[in-house]
């Protein structure tokens, strides 16, 4: 079975010269739920736009065994699908049933299964009986499980989610970490909420200045207080530490 | 933000409600030309085409205040055009409303019949939105043939119109936060140019990050909706009532009064 993810050498430079990702190498199993960490800045959003094959540099990147070019970059978007940050800039549509059925239909399915696809989404995320709502007037933790929706209904084997429990009161991250923890597709949790990700990743990539500073066990990255502080995060609460303080004493 | 929604009552439920949007659409823009073309357009002669918007509002359960709010909001565009009149057009005229007879200008009677058509053409548009989904009405319009782009451009439209407002007061709360002093028109000008900017580049980026949303569900440039629309027997009723009520008045009511 082909690696989930395979990146190698993969370096990228914004228009105005500026290093963002600099010879980025890794593999992700299929999955996998990795916790993308690293301070503002770091390069995590510009490396998940990079899995999508938004952004083009040098190197290589491979989806479930594709590489990304333009030729295949049509099956990679029904492998591999991406929820961007902020969930108005995901839901586009008039209503949540065309939202979550966007995908599908791109994808050419009938409409019998586009429809079953939809329902089985929003069940999913807890939002069965609110298909024909306008985006507009769903809540801000109903907007981001509704954005998770529009992800789900496409049924991808890689899903990135870039900032996902940003501006979401405790009791909707809480149910957003049991959704994300119950899906059987590969994740890649683009993150600075150290709790999220220790509570989500087995595995966390740690990132700072467009470079990878650690990849392994998440237990073990995110409860090195010294490496932590190193690069502006703290310790989750879950491996024990209080963060800063710990490690500047 | 709570924004005043001009749609809030088209997510209710009744018969109006359920009808098929084409239906409507049509209904409302033959109504609505039908009384602009009015060669007449007496008080009498426009309270007999109003109680069609006004029986539409009353069934489809809208708040007659609400039309009433809007149609106020959107007045003083036509308010400009129709209190011209009276300044260009002197010609006398006897007017008569029952046993009372007074006399005006013609330039008056203009106005009067402006602002009338006005205020019935934008009951039977309110009637429209408040008892239609705006999702609803963009599927039905796009079912009669109006171009894919328009289509797309509307939806983006009254999606995103309120985030952009809501931005436009974040950034108007952050200026009010520090303005200590009154600074002069030329220089709150140039702040005021300052912020527009701020909005402008700030809605270039969303609509980048939209397009990737987009194309990270496949979007290949061809918009493509399930459709939800349906003519029953309920929308041939109310069509046909319609159609005779308007032609109804077309051809008796001036006659009558």
């Amino acid at each position: 079975m082909p690696k989930a993810i395979e990146i190698e050498n993969f370096s990228y430079s914004y228009p105005d010269g500026t290093a963002a990702l600099r010879e980025i190498t890794l593999s992700v199993k299929q999955g996998e739920k990795i916790a993308l960490i690293g301070p503002n800045g770091a390069g995590k959003s510009t490396l998940l736009l990079a899995m999508g094959g938004f952004v083009k540099g040098t190197g290589k990147v491979l989806i479930d065994g594709l590489q990304i070019n333009r030729k295949n970059l049509k099956k990679i978007r029904t492998l591999l699908t991406s929820c961007l940050e902020n969930p108005d800039d995901q839901l586009f549509m008039p209503t949540l049933f065309d939202d979550v059925a966007f995908g599908p239909l791109n994808m050419g399915l009938e409409p019998k299964e586009v429809k079953k696809r939809v329902a089985d989404a929003l069940q999913t995320v807890g939002l069965a009986n609110m298909a024909d709502k306008a985006p507009h007037h769903l809540s801000a933790g109903q907007k981001r499980s509704a954005a998770i929706a529009t992800v789900l209904s496409m049924a991808p084997k890689i899903i990135t989610l870039d900032e996902p429990d940003s501006q979401l009161d405790p009791r909707n991250r809480n149910n957003l970490t049991k959704l994300l923890a119950a899906l059987p597709q590969t994740l890649i949790i683009g993150t600075c909420d150290m709790n999220f990700a220790a509570e989500l990743a087995g595995r966390a990539i740690l990132l700072d200045k467009g470079c990878i500073i650690a990849d392994g066990d998440a237990k073990k990255i995110m409860s090195d207080s010294k490496l932590m502080a190193e690069h502006g995060l703290e310790v989750p609460a879950q491996f024990g530490a209080s963060g800063y303080r710990s490690s500047r004493n | 933000m709570h924004h005043a929604y001009i749609d809030k009552f088209a997510y209710q439920d009744s018969p109006i409600h359920r009808l098929d949007s084409r239906v409507k659409f049509i209904v409302v823009l033959v109504f609505t030309a039908v009384v602009i073309s009015l060669p007449r357009a007496s008080f009498s002669i426009l309270v007999c085409y109003a109680v069609g918007p006004f029986a539409i509002l009353v069934l489809g359960k809208v708040p007659l205040r609400f039309a009433f709010k809007h149609i106020l909001l959107v007045s003083p565009f036509i308010l400009i055009l129709a209190l011209s009149c009276p300044l260009y057009d002197k010609t006398p005229v006897t007017v008569a409303f029952g046993p009372f007879l007074w006399q005006t200008s013609l330039g008056w009677m203009r106005c009067f019949a402006i602002l009338g058509k006005f205020i019935v053409t934008m009951m039977a548009l309110i009637a429209l939105v408040s008892t239609t989904r705006f999702s609803d009405l963009l599927t039905g319009l796009q079912k009669l043939g109006l171009p894919k782009l328009l289509i797309i451009q509307l939806g983006f439209l009254y999606r995103y119109i309120f985030v952009l407002i809501d931005r436009a007061h974040h950034i108007l709360r952050a200026r009010q936060g520090r303005r200590l002093r009154n600074l002069g028109v030329k220089a709150e000008l140039k702040i005021a140019a300052a912020m527009l900017g701020s909005l402008f580049v700030r809605s270039i980026d969303t609509a980048e990050r939209i397009n990737i949303a987009m194309q990270a569900r496949g979007f290949d440039g061809s918009w493509r909706t399930l459709s939800k629309l349906q003519i029953r027997r309920s929308d041939l009723l109310f069509a046909l009532t319609a159609a005779l009520f308007v032609l109804g008045l077309y051809i008796f009511v001036p006659h009558l009064l």
